[in-house]
């Protein structure tokens, strides 16, 4: 495993710190040992393979690797310095993470409303669902003309922006975006990455999985490589440039990477 | 001749109308099933004993207050959502098919264990019934057991079942509004379409699911004091109304409001007007016709949400 820090980071504060992170489907094992840190206010990429553990990564921020024998981790994750890792998601959302899962995952009986208002279920949230409404709905002017309509009926580039605007109805520090591009087309993608910069620039933390590797490198800060469950290179996007990036990314030799 | 026609016509008007008031009588046995199916897909074969608990309770608490029927609902009612909230949550939970699979058991196991679990409950209940309350036929003595409102000469329609009608109609309008419009509704609607994922939003599954079997039950309680005041009951009438409860939800549809009203009512039409013209035996082999005919044709029911 190589890894290149700036030294720089050692003095920001860390957001969310992963350490020694193990993840199971039953017996199947899916991350070995991984660790990394994402400071506030920055956007981290995580790119790998299919199958390389993305996505239980995120999951397991989430609280969702906590199934017992279907799925279960080991390691710990500390958010804002303290272990959210035992955590049920509900409360590991209510300390500030939340997650747009791959496929959107929209709550398909319900209008665009609902959905964004099911956002803002936890108490702390409530008393500003409405502002919080009218925010979503600048953001993403085009849901603003369709509130009524069932969420079901609309393309998959307005569902995307109905995801995301559900996570922001619960006011996060912290986002994890699990494959935003899946099945859109290249200018509605344009468009939504448009936004996760914009969320970025307000402050949010992102963590972003994203297939298309230019894509993932300019939106990030930071970038992680991962390799069948393993961190194998670590880094900012100017510092290894896009072939070291894919070299990990397909698994060719570890090349040191320059520091 | 034309007397012929006005009899026949006061007939079926008759019959449209007791069914259509035995209808919503039925949609409030069936809505909580309906409820707890849609947001946990559990399927509590207790829900009848549990109706007939609920006439119990209003026996007993009848027992001890001089009060209107109608009034115990003010006490049975919240018994109820006490007993399903607690039910959900410290039982029902612990075998969802979620936490079976955390236990390293198959999705099937999941699927089986709250079939099981309260087909036993439903056994429990039956028994502590009669334990408690022996095997006599009850009912529920009120005023207006043989009273009648006449809408013309011959067309008559019982004061209590129009009482009944109203008060279903209510309940269903009450429960539309709090799925829709309270985040406690969404929350619910929201764990039924994708349980995953709710809590992602910050929606406590384990509560969210006691919370709409609390009012699954609340509302399953305003059915059985209706039941105790309509009818005789005894401890082990649970699956009668549990059959009731499935005819409903096949006829009209899961998951929806609109349905247990409409899929009630027909279901309600269907059994009075076989029982007018082909006598009494003939009522609840029409319903399972009905029932039998919808399952053929459309066996998602006639409201059902599309998934």
């Amino acid at each position: 495993m190589s890894t290149s820090a700036p030294d720089s980071s050692e003095l920001l504060p860390e957001l969310l710190k992963v350490k020694g992170l193990s993840a199971y489907y039953g017996e199947s094992r899916a991350l070995y040992g991984v660790g990394f840190g994402i400071e506030k206010g920055t956007v981290r990429s995580i790119v790998g393979a299919n199958g390389a553990g993305k996505s239980t990564l995120l999951r397991a921020i989430v609280g969702m690797m906590n199934r017992g024998r279907a799925a279960h981790m080991a390691g710990t994750i500390e958010y804002e310095g303290r272990r959210i890792d035992h955590l049920e998601t509900e409360s590991i959302v209510d300390l500030g993470i939340t997650m747009v899962p791959e496929g959107r995952r929209l709550f398909s009986s319900m209008t665009v409303e609902d959905n964004l208002l099911a956002g803002a279920f936890l108490p702390r949230c409530r008393a500003a669902a409405q502002d919080s409404l009218e925010d979503v709905y600048s953001f993403f002017p085009r849901l603003a003309d369709r509130r009524k309509q069932p969420v079901a009926q609309m393309s998959g580039g307005e569902q995307q922006m109905v995801a995301i605007g559900r996570a922001l109805m619960s006011a996060p520090q912290l986002i994890l975006f699990d494959e935003l591009s899946l099945g859109l087309a290249p200018i509605v993608v344009d468009q939504i990455y448009e936004r996760i910069v914009e969320i970025n620039a307000r402050g949010t933390t992102c963590i972003v999985i994203e297939q298309d590797m230019k894509r993932a490198l300019a939106v990030a800060s930071d970038v992680s490589v991962l390799l069948e469950g393993r961190i194998v290179l670590e880094g900012k996007p100017a510092d290894l440039g896009i072939e070291q990036v894919s070299a990990a990314y397909f698994g060719a030799a570890a090349t040191e990477p320059a520091t | 001749m034309n007397e012929d026609i006005y009899w026949a016509l006061i007939d079926i008007a008759n019959g449209l109308l007791s069914g259509a008031m035995l209808g919503g009588y039925y949609a409030i046995i069936s809505i909580g099933l309906a409820l707890t199916f849609g947001v946990m897909r559990l399927v509590n074969l207790a829900h009848g004993d549990l109706l007939v608990l609920a006439a119990y309770l209003a026996v007993l608490v009848l027992q001890f207050l001089p009060i209107s029927p109608f009034i115990t609902l003010a006490i049975v009612v919240p018994v109820m959502f006490a007993i399903g909230y607690g039910l959900q949550r410290y039982l029902l939970n612990a075998i969802s098919v979620q936490s079976m699979e955390r236990k390293g058991m198959s999705t099937g196991f999941g699927l089986m264990s709250p079939i099981l679990v309260t087909f036993g409950l439903s056994i429990v209940i039956a028994h502590a019934l009669l334990g408690g309350f022996a095997s006599d036929s009850r009912i529920i003595r009120n005023a207006l057991s043989f009273s009648a409102i006449r809408l013309s000469e011959d067309l008559n329609v019982s004061t209590l079942r129009l009482i009944f009608f109203a008060i279903a109609v209510g309940i269903l309008i009450f429960l539309h509004l709090f799925l829709h419009r309270t985040q406690s509704g969404r929350a619910i609607r929201a764990a039924s379409d994708d349980a995953e994922i709710a809590p992602l939003v910050g929606i406590g599954t384990a509560k969210i699911n006691a919370l709409a079997s609390g009012i699954s039950l609340a509302i399953a309680g305003v059915a059985g004091v209706m039941v105790g005041m309509s009818r005789t009951f005894q401890p082990f009438d649970g699956p009668v109304f549990l059959l009731v409860a499935f005819g409903v939800v096949i006829v009209g549809g899961l998951g929806s409001i609109v349905g247990s009203l409409v899929g009630g009512v027909l279901l309600g039409v269907t059994q009075v007007l076989a029982g007018t013209y082909f006598g009494p035996s003939a009522q609840l082999v029409a319903g399972y016709m009905l029932i039998l005919f919808v399952l053929a044709v459309r066996p998602q029911g006639l409201f059902a949400r599309r998934r």
